[in-house]
């Protein structure tokens, strides 16, 4: 009886092994490639050589004395903890206002989540408009309003390019938080504010002592998805800016892939998509602890 | 009476406010918009003008009659949007009702593993898969961007899709299984109609991550006739440099689709993102 019980069972890995067969060819085993290529000298002068030659941490040891890395880490932290300080706090605010029970709530938050759907690439390309000196509209209202004189080049100037970007992403990111939020928020039973106002609390004192406490697992996994989305950013990039002027707006997954495909040195481009896959997966094994506290798998 | 009052007034600030927010937070979209209507000149008018002064629509009619043919790289887009979608989701279906409905060795490892698949980073695996594909022959064909936008499509499905299985009382499938189904004609006899909407989420989910993609079919394809819109608008604007309104035109009709999709499956891709994302 037990061994049926068991031979019904494993029938379950049958369900799952196309799916894992496919990944394994093409996520798994392109990992592992990916990190025997960063210990050899692939590019595109040994690309068909039929042995390559094993360099060990040599790669990785150029790129700990590159400054670019340097710098491009420093830029990707910068833009990420920007992004998710400022698209957490508008997102978690919103989420409060359209928890509410008013009339257009649902639709407006709905209509909200294009922004979120839209593609990255298209976002990029509207942004780079409204921040173009020549007729971005952010320039000619700054003018228009006499706050400016000169036009200013967003996306030229080094500092003022990361926050185009950042900008961006915050509008990108907002309905995403947004959403998450209210759906922790929907799972506050109302009563627990009833009485907490009946026991004298203030708006604030509910906020602090009944809101963030009950909300902190949906808090938790917006913040560490939004960080984990927000730190392997390629498409924005790549579509405003291409990491200039001078790196400025460099970020690890543009990095690699100038590395890999401009510079045709695919060793050291898979070198800096495996810094990038190590710090994610630090990341990652935080949110899965998390999870795994609430709900047993 | 006076706090229904009150509370009647909220509502209608509460309602004015929430049309505000939506306004400024949407205003990017309209100005796409906008801005595909007008003339060159127009758009780089001092001051803007908030809506084209007559509609002009050739930035659109260029699309299809110009040197890049628009039409080509919609189908691009659908051919390789609908493949991917398609291997997502019967391979996701499967693993889903594999995973949640089974209790094997291994199965929190593969979970877990799906999970961990979604949060990496698409360079990662770029550069092996581009030795991969040019080795297998894949270069500059629809094959490279399918399989590899349906690497993203898989393992955000089957923990969604899981979930939603879950949901589904079991007494379901063990009638089925004691009325002399097996487990392979209850999963598909019972368990699929009642999953449909949950099939429904993954099936936009996948075709939108597909249709959003970028850096593969722009790293594994380099012919523009192959090209998919998104991986299309960029190369566009190398060859068009900042004439807007055709950007934006194209842009629009890059969007259109999405936002279709999304008025008519709003409940459940509202659904989806939040069973999807926050128990993962």
């Amino acid at each position: 009886m037990k061994y049926t019980i068991q031979k019904g069972q494993s029938i379950g890995f049958l369900f799952v092994l196309p799916a894992l067969l496919f990944m394994m060819v093409f996520i798994g085993y392109p990992i592992i490639y990916n990190l025997i290529l960063s210990f050899q000298d692939v590019s595109v002068m040994t690309f068909n050589n039929p042995v390559k030659e094993w360099t060990s941490f040599r790669n990785y040891i150029q790129l700990m004395a590159d400054p670019v890395l340097r710098t491009t880490v420093i830029n990707t932290l910068y833009y990420t903890v920007a992004c998710i300080a400022f698209q957490f706090t508008i997102g978690f605010a919103l989420a409060i206002f359209f928890n509410k029970s008013f009339r257009l709530a649902k639709s407006i938050r709905g209509l909200m989540m294009v922004a979120w759907l839209m593609p990255v690439t298209i976002t990029g390309l509207i942004f780079k408009f409204i921040f173009s000196t020549n007729g971005g509209i952010i320039n000619e209202f700054l003018i228009g309003t006499h706050l400016l004189h000169q036009p200013i080049e967003w996306l030229l100037q080094p500092v003022t390019a990361l926050w185009a970007l950042i900008i961006t992403n915050i509008w990108i990111g907002i309905p995403f938080n947004m959403i998450l939020l209210i759906t922790g928020l929907s799972t506050i039973p109302r009563d627990v504010y009833e009485s907490a106002s009946i026991d004298g609390a203030d708006r604030r004192q509910q906020f602090i002592h009944i809101t963030v406490p009950l909300l902190k697992p949906a808090i938790q996994s917006v913040l560490i998805l939004g960080f984990i989305y927000t730190f392997k950013v390629f498409d924005l990039v790549y579509v405003m800016t291409k990491g200039g002027p001078v790196n400025a707006t460099e970020v690890l997954s543009t990095f690699s892939y100038r590395l890999s495909f401009t510079e045709f040195s695919f060793s050291k481009g898979a070198a800096v998509a495996n810094i990038l896959f190590v710090i994610l997966f630090i990341v990652s094994l935080g949110y899965l602890r998390s999870i795994n506290k609430e709900e047993t798998m | 009476m006076k706090s229904r009052k009150q509370s009647q007034h909220a509502m209608v600030y509460q309602n004015v406010f929430s049309l505000i927010i939506a306004i400024v937070f949407l205003f990017p979209l309209f100005w796409l918009l906008s801005s595909s209507f007008k003339m060159e000149a127009e758009i780089f008018k001092s001051p803007p003008t908030l809506l084209p002064s007559h509609l002009y629509l050739a930035p659109y009619v260029d699309q299809f009659t110009g040197q890049y043919n628009m039409l080509r790289s919609f189908l691009n887009s659908c051919v390789i949007s609908l493949f991917a979608m398609l291997i997502s989701l019967i391979l996701s279906v499967m693993a889903a009702y594999g995973l949640a409905r089974f209790n094997f060795r291994g199965r929190k490892v593969l979970i877990l593993s799906f999970l961990i698949t979604q949060m990496l980073p698409a360079t990662l695996i770029l550069t092996p898969l581009f030795i991969i594909f040019n080795k297998m022959q894949f270069f500059n064909t629809y094959c490279g961007p399918i399989i590899a936008d349906a690497t993203l499509g898989i393992p955000f499905s089957v923990l969604m899709l899981r979930t939603y299985f879950l949901s589904i009382p079991k007494e379901l499938d063990d009638s089925a299984r004691v009325d002399g189904c097996n487990a392979f004609s209850a999963f598909w006899k019972i368990m699929l109609p009642i999953a449909r909407p949950g099939v429904i989420v993954i099936a936009i989910f996948s075709f939108l991550f597909a249709w959003g993609d970028l850096i593969y079919a722009n790293t594994f394809m380099n012919q523009p006739n192959l090209m998919p819109m998104t991986a299309g608008i960029y190369n566009f604007i190398g060859q068009y440099g900042v004439s807007w309104n055709r950007v934006m035109a194209f842009g629009a009709l890059t969007v259109f689709p999405v936002v279709m999709i999304f008025i008519f499956m709003q409940k459940y891709i509202i659904s989806g993102l939040t069973s999807g994302a926050v128990k993962g």
